[in-house]
């Protein structure tokens, strides 16, 4: 079989494959893409390793230019693609490589629920969360903030809804990076991305964006589900959404700005949305200084969101959710840029680490990671699609030492959108979910459910398979769906 | 010459658009980018709006032009919910656009619109020129 991508690829193991440097003058790294057999023939008729090789032209990219298995084509990144750049070597910061939903993430909220418990009350529950949660294109919601309000959002984060009376003070303890960035900077956020965020905190948004219940139905890592308080058969939430209007704004502000920098500072990329300044440069560090202003308002919305559904939860079991034990589990974010700390050839380096479709996954012992999760690993939230399973992991060693600390984000789509639709056509997605499966579906407009069908998607069991096998982040707990929220 | 075709993207949309001149490539990629939205055919129903636009870019770049103006009608729409379907360019070049649009006002809550276009990209972006005028292809965040 002829495929779409006609470079050279090296088997490295069976679950690593190198793209030479010497693919495409002007690469300065190799490509490695994590992948197994099963999933490679797909991930080769796509074009995403052609956007792994181009990646490898960013200045200061250090070692190599990674792809998780949920690669698949974006625009300038793949989507599941992750590099480093070190400032120390003219590394550049590039908001492509973010993407424009910037800081979209999931978390996954526990329960002390098990399946027997909601099912008497599942369709309701999923029918007042339609209700109550404000989902689909453009939507706006009931939080309404003033200039004032956006800018303490951009500026604290999670921790702004927290004190508005949106949630828990501990569930900060259990946000990547206790749900908010250092380093923001209101000032340099255009007028219109306030505009766009004005009405958009405690939205879900539109797309692959949701909120699903789900029941634990295998362990596999019975101490690390018991630190992170988790049993089978348990009732779990998950919700996947990220910075609304104001993040695509945000990007697409900057993204105009740095195509300028390419000749600026002599920077040659083979496409134009990997367009990038150095990190040590007044538009790279405005940029990394307004992606904080997003990343901290999609913390506060998943915040926001948690809360709203928790006060669902409240109103359909007529309990508290405190005696529900309805905690934060963790929460991750897969579009994002951060300066870590990794070792390189050259010692231990602070590098700029872009995470576009690509989860954080930070091993046992590391400093950043809460009392709670230091000797199990970062837990690692991997949404499937609405018809199969989703996933928690937890960050694992190799992580550090081969992807700077990172892994896969979810299933990764393997139809086109219109694809989808073709696949799906006569068919009604949601009614097969229900009797196939008893899911609950529920979404603003129909269009959504076949581009979202479940065949839209790769099996996130092979992808997690890939990074479990790879040693990035181990298999801890599986859930499937039992009701589905979307825009 | 067919004025746009809309092609597949594994996770997004993207546009094919002809047009016997820039001018004529420009609207066609307004109708397009449109028609991912809300599907090829959509009328939509409402008060009639019209809006004047200008963009200035002052960066000798057609293509930046081109994302410019697309992006300041997925504007409209995103904030005046605006849905626009005709247009008419009053001057173009490598630096900026002026133009009015047409279209109605609708209440995207109520309708049944589901595509989210976030943003128009400059993936791969670059306006060709043949013997039967000028062609691109726009590939949009969804």
């Amino acid at each position: 079989m002829a495929y779409a991508w006609q470079g050279k690829l090296e088997k490295l193991d069976d679950f690593r494959w190198k793209i030479p440097q010497s693919y495409k003058s002007g690469m300065k790294v190799p490509g490695i893409i994590y992948a197994n057999e099963k999933l490679l023939p797909e991930i080769l008729n796509d074009k995403a390793p052609e956007q792994v090789a181009n990646t490898a032209f960013l200045p200061g990219i250090v070692k190599y230019s990674l792809a998780m298995p949920d690669i698949h084509w974006g625009y300038g990144f793949s989507i599941g693609g992750v590099a480093a750049t070190d400032p120390k070597d003219n590394g550049v910061i590039s908001p492509g490589g973010v993407g424009y939903d910037i800081n979209c993430g999931v978390r996954l909220v526990r329960s002390d629920l098990t399946l027997n418990d909601l099912k008497p009350r599942l369709e309701t529950l999923v029918n007042a969360l339609f209700n109550n949660i404000p989902s689909g294109v453009g939507s706006s919601g009931n939080i309404k903030v003033s200039a004032r309000e956006e800018k303490e959002i951009f500026l604290k984060g999670a921790a702004w809804a927290v004190k508005k009376g949106y949630g828990l003070e501990e569930d900060l303890e259990f946000t990547e990076d206790r749900g908010f960035m250092e380093g923001a900077d209101p000032s340099i956020v255009s007028k219109r991305a306030y505009e766009r965020g004005a009405d958009q905190s405690g939205t879900l948004g539109s797309g692959n964006h949701f909120l699903e219940i789900q029941v634990i139905d295998e362990i596999y890592d019975e101490v690390k589900a018991n630190s992170f308080d988790l049993f089978k058969g348990q009732v779990t939430m998950m919700i996947h959404s990220g910075s609304r209007g104001l993040g695509y704004q945000i990007c697409d502000d900057y993204v105009k700005g740095m195509v300028s920098c390419l000749d600026k500072y002599g920077i040659n990329v083979p496409d134009r949305q990997l367009a990038c300044a150095p990190l040590d440069s007044p538009e790279g560090r405005g940029y990394l200084a307004a992606m904080k202003c997003a990343a901290n308002y999609a913390w506060a919305n998943r915040q926001c969101l948690m809360h709203l559904a928790r006060n669902v939860f409240e109103k359909i079991f007529n309990k508290s959710h405190s005696s529900m034990g309805l905690k934060l589990v963790y929460d991750v974010a897969h579009n994002i840029a951060k300066m870590e700390k990794h070792r390189t050839n050259r010692g231990e380096r602070v590098l700029c680490v872009h995470r576009k479709g690509a989860t954080r996954a930070f091993p046992p012992g590391h400093a950043d990671l809460p009392e709670a999760y230091k000797e199990t690993g970062q837990p690692v939230i991997i949404p499937g699609d609405m018809g199969r399973c989703s996933y928690v992991l937890a960050g694992a060693p190799a992580s550090m030492e081969e992807t700077f600390g990172s892994t896969c984000h979810g299933a990764g789509r393997r139809l086109s959108r219109s694809g989808a639709i073709k696949t799906c056509a006569g068919r009604q997605i949601d009614k097969e979910l229900f009797n196939k499966s008893g899911i609950i579906v529920r979404a603003k407009a129909r269009g959504t459910l076949a581009e979202e069908a479940p065949e839209a998607y790769k099996d996130v069991n092979e992808v997690v398979d890939v990074v479990h096998g790879a040693g990035l982040s181990l298999k801890v707990a599986r859930m499937r769906p039992l009701g589905v929220i979307k825009g | 010459m067919k004025p746009f075709e809309i092609i597949d993207h594994t996770a997004d949309a993207g546009i094919k658009v002809q047009g016997a001149t820039l001018t004529e490539l420009f609207e066609n990629a307004a109708k397009g980018m449109f028609a991912v939205i809300a599907g090829e055919g959509y009328k939509a129903q409402g008060t009639k709006v019209e809006k004047k636009i200008t963009v200035k870019e002052n960066r000798d770049d057609i293509e930046s032009v081109l994302v410019s103006w697309l992006s300041e009608l997925l504007y409209l729409f995103n904030r005046e919910k605006i849905y626009l379907d005709s247009f008419r360019i009053l001057s173009l070049n490598n630096n900026g656009i002026e133009a009015e649009a047409g279209g109605v006002n609708i209440d995207l809550y109520q309708s049944d619109l589901y595509r989210e276009i976030k943003a128009v990209t400059f993936h791969n972006l670059k306006i060709q020129e043949n013997e039967e005028g000028f062609n691109c292809v726009i590939i949009f965040d969804l």
